[in-house]
């Protein structure tokens, strides 16, 4: 990401040195694991974003597409794991158009800790890595400084403890799809129920030689009971000063493109309108 | 000295109806515990898209008028509005640009998208992180409160004026509960061919 | 010299692919290039001009589009960067104009409310007129739309174009054939014809290249049915993965050489049949 922009750098950090304090970012306070298969790999995340002790999104997607046989799981700051999977996924893209072949996970994971290790940390990134490339069945974690690690299961966030001592005492060798599937499932629902970060429900991505499979909410283990009556105010609760109704047709006054039929000759309709 | 966010005060929420969506926020400009305005609104309008800003107020007037440019070249780049969806992507790739030097403000983006004519919400955090709620957003020194409110009279399938009601109460109430926000509000309900603009009544303390 | 034909549901990107000596390995030739999933492009002058430009056009798709919108910029948009690339090149010092043609084609979503269109197409009995006058592709309306880019940056949109050496007379022959309301497998089938009229040699699966933008799958009666050489969905198969709220396939794809050859054969018994009657 060649072109962040610092230009408030100066002044909030000024501002910071005064005691100010500094914005809470959304984290993915989160569970992600992954495990290599027979034949595949597949990785789960929970679904809860917090900003402090808040609960700021309670069904979030943890899971990022990089290419087709390559996902990404990502804790850590929200937004930096979002955008660092984007930019490695846009760059991947180029590349494999480029070369007429299809991405490989050690290029991506190469990719993403060069990324990682240039901003020294400042960018709150930790990711798993899975996919299925020319070469074979990978799974990654990459820490924020830029470390990584290549291990047949791993766990990463703040519920990983939990979800490990699922795998630590579960995980075998040579697993199908299904005890994957289970065994990872298992380990996200651990950090669900055992760690405050961790929330909601199970996200699964299922990456084989032939195709992924994402199944979003595979395991939904806190619905909401449906609320038995309703708060609905009576219509005129409200005190209003003032009402205005604004149609359509104003609405869209400042840009309007008219189209005319060919056999009409007519001139262009153009109205604009900006900031009028 | 408090934080960025505490400074000025204010409160923004969103909420998805029934083929519409509402988009409120109170009027106050403070200076710590000094209330300087009472006609400071944090919805801006970009054509069909509707932009909620809380925060730092000189940062909600410099991102706003960003925005103004922003889909104003976009308009006349590509000869159409901007879509909400488009405009969460824009308004999030815009906030991590400044990543490491950010704008001290909690955007909220409420629309109707004009293909599908489907209610759009999304909230963000001030790095540009999206929240993509299908029920409620909220921002501001209030939103811990709104949180609160939201959460209890929000109901799925709320009709224009029904919505109206739930999301007045809910910005009322949670206002009256936070000492930087209040002085009266404004409540957008946006439909598929009108938008409703009303201006509450609310305490003056 | 290459050819390309806009259908009512989709485009048909046609070209030559001459070898000058039998030694040359045909299947590493390629002059129709993706440059995302929804738009093509091809050209006629240069190749490695054109291979500039290919590697320009994707990454402005990205840099100034998807990196900001998250989504592809539409068939105009990515038309006027390369164009906007291709006129700095005649104002700039210690540079030369790129030695390309192209014609970009592409498929764009359109934002137009897709309840209006429902209820236009109820109130109007003649609905069929209206879409055979009014004009597809373009940002608004969504559908194929086909552009020429020409070295001077200067551009236009088309129904049905050549460019390259004998681009004159193919024009001519597309004029004779052309309608308003093409199929994509007439389209396809105007387009080799037409390649066939200036073509000297042997037309065979090695020797063309067709590139085709389609329809969405649910205007597509014959859904999926793609790899069979039956043309008009998005290939969703293509995608590589399912479960993604919303994902569709890529809509502009090469036809591999079986395809293209079982095309040619169809053709050829046309063209006696023309000939016959």
């Amino acid at each position: 990401m060649p072109g962040f922009d610092f230009s408030n750098h100066n002044r909030n950090a000024a501002l910071h040195a005064q005691g100010v304090p500094l914005p809470k970012a959304t984290s993915t306070g989160t569970t992600i694991v992954g495990a290599i298969f027979d034949g595949g790999v597949v990785i789960a995340a929970d679904t809860r974003a917090t900003a402090g002790p808040i609960v700021a999104d309670k069904n979030c997607e943890k899971l990022h597409y990089i290419a087709p046989q390559i996902w990404c799981a990502g804790a850590g700051t929200a937004a930096d794991t979002e955008f660092t999977t984007a930019i490695i996924s846009s760059n991947l893209e180029l590349h494999a158009l480029s070369t007429g072949r299809k991405p490989r996970v050690v290029t991506c994971m190469t990719m993403l800790k060069q990324h990682l290790f240039r901003y020294q940390g400042h960018i709150g990134a930790y990711l798993v890595v899975a996919g299925v490339d020319p070469t074979g069945v990978s799974l990654f974690t990459v820490h924020a400084h830029g470390s990584t690690d290549k291990l047949p299961y791993v766990t990463m966030g703040s519920g990983s403890l939990a979800a490990m001592a699922v795998f630590e005492t579960q995980w075998k060798q040579k697993m199908t799809r299904e005890e994957a599937i289970k065994l990872t499932s298992d380990a996200i629902q651990a950090g669900i129920f055992n760690d405050l970060g961790s929330g909601s429900n199970v996200d699964v991505c299922i990456i084989t030689a032939e195709k992924t499979t994402l199944m979003r909410n595979y395991i939904t283990p806190n619905q909401r009971e449906l609320k038995q009556r309703d708060y609905k105010f009576k219509r005129g609760t409200t005190a209003v000063l003032k009402e205005k109704v604004i149609t359509r047709e104003e609405i869209s006054k400042y840009v309007t493109v008219h189209e005319l039929s060919s056999d009409d000759d007519v001139v262009v309709v153009e109205k604009m309108d900006i900031d009028a | 000295m408090s934080s960025p966010f505490a400074i000025n005060g204010g409160a923004c929420v969103a909420m998805v109806g029934k083929d519409c969506v509402a988009i409120a926020c109170d009027l106050r400009l403070g200076l710590q515990s000094l209330t300087v305005s009472n006609n400071f609104p944090k919805i801006f309008s970009y054509g069909d898209v509707y932009l909620g800003l809380t925060g730092l107020a000189t940062d909600v007037s410099t991102v706003s008028d960003l925005f103004r440019y922003k889909v104003n070249m976009y308009r006349l780049r590509e000869e159409r509005q901007i879509s909400p969806q488009t405009m969460a992507n824009l308004v999030s790739t815009s906030l991590y640009e400044k990543r490491f030097g950010p704008y001290f403000v909690s955007p909220v983006i409420a629309g109707l998208n004009h293909k599908t004519g489907k209610p759009f919400i999304c909230g963000f955090d001030s790095i540009g992180c999206i929240d993509f709620a299908k029920d409620f957003i909220v921002s501001g020194t209030a939103g811990d409160q709104l949180f609160g409110t939201c959460e209890g009279l929000w109901e799925p399938g709320l009709e224009p004026d029904d919505l109206f009601e739930t999301i007045s109460q809910a910005l009322l109430n949670a206002m009256d509960r936070d000492a930087l926000s209040g002085w009266g509000a404004h409540v957008y309900i946006i439909e598929k061919d009108k938008v409703t603009k009303r201006l509450l009544k609310g305490r003056q303390d | 010299m290459l050819i390309s034909d806009e259908a009512t549901n989709g485009i048909v990107l046609a070209t030559e692919k001459k070898s000058s000596s039998p030694l040359i390995d045909p299947p590493s030739l390629s002059k129709i290039s993706l440059i995302t999933p929804n738009i093509g492009m091809v050209y006629s002058g240069m190749g490695p001009d054109y291979r500039v430009l290919v590697d320009k056009a994707r990454k402005v798709s990205h840099t100034g589009y998807k990196r900001i919108y998250n989504e592809y910029p539409p068939t105009r948009i990515l038309v006027q960067d390369v164009a906007r690339v291709m006129q700095e090149a005649t104002q700039s010092g210690g540079v030369r104009p790129y030695g390309v043609s192209l014609l970009i084609a592409g498929w764009d979503d359109g934002v137009e409310p897709e309840t209006q269109e429902l209820a236009d197409e109820g109130l109007e009995t003649d609905a069929e007129k209206k879409k055979a006058s009014g004009k597809t592709g373009g940002i608004l309306k969504g559908g194929p739309s086909l552009y020429q880019v020409d070295p001077s940056g200067s551009y236009f949109p088309w129904k049905a174009t050549a460019i390259g050496k004998s681009a004159t007379s193919a024009k001519t022959f597309l004029e004779k054939r052309y309608k308003e309301d093409l199929e994509l497998e007439d389209a396809v089938h105007i387009a080799l014809l037409t390649l066939k009229e200036t073509i000297e040699g042997e037309m065979n699966g090695e020797t063309v290249e067709i590139g085709i933008n389609s329809t969405p799958q649910e205007l597509a009666p014959k859904a999926d049915q793609h790899d069979t050489g039956i043309i008009g969905a998005p290939a969703n198969d293509l995608l590589g993965y399912e479960g993604v709220e919303g994902a569709v396939g890529p809509r502009f794809r090469k036809l591999s050489k079986e395809v293209r050859s079982s095309r040619l054969i169809s053709t050829t018994s046309d063209k006696n049949q023309d000939v016959q009657s």
